[in-house]
């Protein structure tokens, strides 16, 4: 049981920063209908950066703050100048770029940070808590902290404020938003400058839990599409969920059968949800097959 | 022979006789093997231009079939020791039996979510690969997989196999794109929609996409498996899958000349970048992924139709205009007399 429990504890944290990136590609999509497969690349440049930071000795807070608005001005761009110059979008030539855009920024950071990996200090001690029976990491605390912290101001944006309600009317209808005078531009820029943000925030936080170096975006990036695909694109609290559901489910997978195939265990389960349910758990909120 | 020419085209005499004459314009042992890893990838990217560029599916798993079908012949010819024919076979059709059931299984999705499927079957099949210990020996591979000695031990027929079955494939594709089929392809690449009206079978149709460009790979992976002697899971993953991507990508989705044109750039700035990176010791990350990545965002954001569709219309313009400069010209002479 206290197994069960440590189990359930490690995927609840894992989950919880799959939850935010599968919101990121969510956000981003549902303005602009772009998958961002760079998405991971975001959780990267925030927890290197933040190394970097620490040491030059810039205290925790202030580099805290610095890597994100960095790494939140690097989602602007990105967007501004090349996702947006796009001609003839399509799913297809969108995927391809955005991979172009990942692969580009993971060699320009191996050839900045090199390929050795690092270490960032917790926030608080290593000593790890245990209640219960089950023994967490102080920064696991940080690390669902944050992913909570997060997530109540996403839906806060969202839904109680003005801005999120322009953002919303550009992922109902673009042509009308722009009636209304919203620019699907900017509020395209907005989505990326927020995808980031959350990026940047999940990568420090987890940085400390193991290692971090320049390649840890990519299979961070491919789990939280799984999660925004899972719980139906486009679909916030659909992705939330499957991103908790597929912490999970590698931590029970890991525990339980093998730990070299926790990777294979969460795909198999996504391939054979896709199957029965091909537009998510959830069902697609905004329309479209998957952007087609 | 003058009926010959006609019906394959000046283009595909020109290949031929470069294919032909390659490994004594440049007879070096370095460039053959170079020349068959082009070759090797050109099966691959050919049989993948199929289903992207034609049929419009996309597959971020592609080199999955390859170390499906690299694994088959080599577990087949080395642990059971069958001869490397049948593990060829195999390597076809074992791989083609996978994208079947694959795309049985997947065969209703579209776009991003279809991304996300191959993706996830590619990360799927490395990791089985790598856990799968005692067939594939796991993350240490396998070693001592035997040759192929069809024409002798040497290189240079190593050479000429693997450019035989790139042009088998090459002419299979062509002949594909000419048919029904590639027309029906080309009609569900516009809109699934208008070609279930025109009486097309799309469900089949990207299934028969999915399964050649999946036996395409397989008998690359089978050949490389052979070719290189040893394997290991490694080369079968997402940085491999892309690479392919790249390759179609670049020469044109919409051209099989394409995908060919594609594999020659990629692989050709591949083995530049590694000699470069021996006169130049400060690169020590990775240079070639930086370069893949401006080459596909240039690509896509500039020049989203490829470089041979680009030549293409360039060449076809160019020769409008002469027409155009003659015939005013013509009118004038016309106009004076």
């Amino acid at each position: 049981m206290a197994e069960l429990l440590q189990y359930v504890a490690n995927g609840f944290v894992g989950g919880g920063i799959y939850a935010i990136i599968a919101v990121g590609f969510v956000t981003i999509y549902n303005v602009s209908k772009v998958i961002n497969l760079a998405q991971g690349e975001f959780l990267m440049l925030g927890g290197m950066i933040m190394v970097s930071l620490i040491g030059l000795h810039v205290p925790y807070g202030l580099a805290f703050l610095l890597a994100v608005t960095a790494v939140t001005i690097f989602g602007i761009l990105l967007q501004k100048y090349v996702i947006s110059y796009v001609k003839r979008a399509t799913p297809l030539s969108l995927i391809i770029l955005t991979i172009g855009v990942s692969i580009l920024i993971r060699g320009f950071a191996s050839l900045i940070w090199g390929k050795d990996a690092f270490a960032l200090e917790p926030i608080t001690s290593h000593e790890p808590i245990s209640f219960g029976g089950i023994t967490i990491a102080q920064q696991s605390v940080w690390v669902i902290a944050a992913v909570l912290v997060i997530l109540l101001f996403l839906w806060y944006l969202m839904d109680k404020t003005m801005v999120g309600r322009k953002i919303k009317a550009c992922s109902v209808n673009t042509k009308a938003a722009r009636l209304m005078g919203i620019s699907p531009g900017k509020m395209a820029g907005l989505a990326f400058a927020i995808s980031a943000a959350s990026g940047a925030v999940a990568g420090i936080v987890i940085a400390p839990l193991s290692v971090t170096s320049y390649d840890v975006g990519v299979l961070l990036g491919v789990k939280g599409f799984s999660a925004a695909i899972l719980g139906g694109l486009g679909n916030p609290i659909g992705a939330v969920i499957a991103g908790f559901l597929l912490g999970l489910l590698e931590s029970l997978g890991a525990g339980y059968i093998s730990s070299g195939l926790k990777d294979a265990i969460a795909f198999i389960v996504l391939i054979a949800f896709l199957v029965i349910k091909p537009t998510g758990i959830f069902g697609e909120r905004s329309v479209g097959k998957g952007g087609l | 022979m003058r009926s010959i020419v006609k019906k394959l085209g000046i283009g595909f005499i020109f290949y031929l006789l470069l294919v032909i004459i390659f490994p004594f314009l440049l007879s070096n042992e370095y460039y053959l093997s170079v020349g068959i890893v082009i070759g090797l990838h050109a099966i691959v990217t050919v049989g993948l231009c199929l289903l992207m560029g034609l049929a419009g599916q996309i597959s971020i798993g592609q080199a999955a079939f390859w170390g499906i079908g690299a694994y088959t012949s080599a577990v087949l010819s080395t642990k059971y020791g069958l001869p490397p024919a049948i593990g060829l076979l195999a390597s076809a059709i074992i791989p083609g039996i996978f994208a079947f059931l694959l795309a049985r299984a997947i065969a209703g999705l579209q776009g991003y979510y279809l991304a996300m499927a191959t993706l996830a079957f590619g990360y799927i099949v490395q990791i089985g690969l790598t856990e799968w210990e005692s067939v594939t020996g796991g993350a240490n591979g396998m070693i001592s997989i035997p040759k192929l000695q069809y024409f002798g031990d040497s290189e240079l027929s190593m050479y000429y196999l693997i450019w035989a079955v790139v042009t088998c494939v090459l002419i299979f594709s062509l002949n594909i794109l000419k048919s029904r089929v590639g027309r029906a392809f080309r009609a569900i690449h516009k809109s699934e929609i208008a070609a279930t009206t025109m009486g097309i079978d799309v469900r089949q149709a990207k299934l028969g996409a999915f399964v050649l460009s999946g036996m395409f790979a397989g008998i690359s992976g089978g050949l490389y498996a052979h070719y290189m002697g040893i394997l290991d899971p490694q080369p079968f993953g997402l940085h491999e899958s892309i690479k392919f991507i790249t390759m179609v990508v670049v020469g044109g989705m919409t051209s099989i000349w394409g995908a060919l044109v594609g594999t020659v750039l990629i692989d050709s700035i591949n083995e530049m970048l590694i000699l470069l990176s021996e006169y130049i010791p400060g690169l020590q990350g990775d240079v070639d992924t930086i370069v893949f990545g401006a080459i596909l965002v240039f690509i896509i954001m500039f020049m989203p139709e490829g470089l041979v569709p680009r030549c293409r219309a360039f060449y076809e313009k160019v020769k409008a205009k002469k027409r155009k400069a003659a015939g005013s010209q013509q009118a004038e002479r016309k106009t004076v007399a």
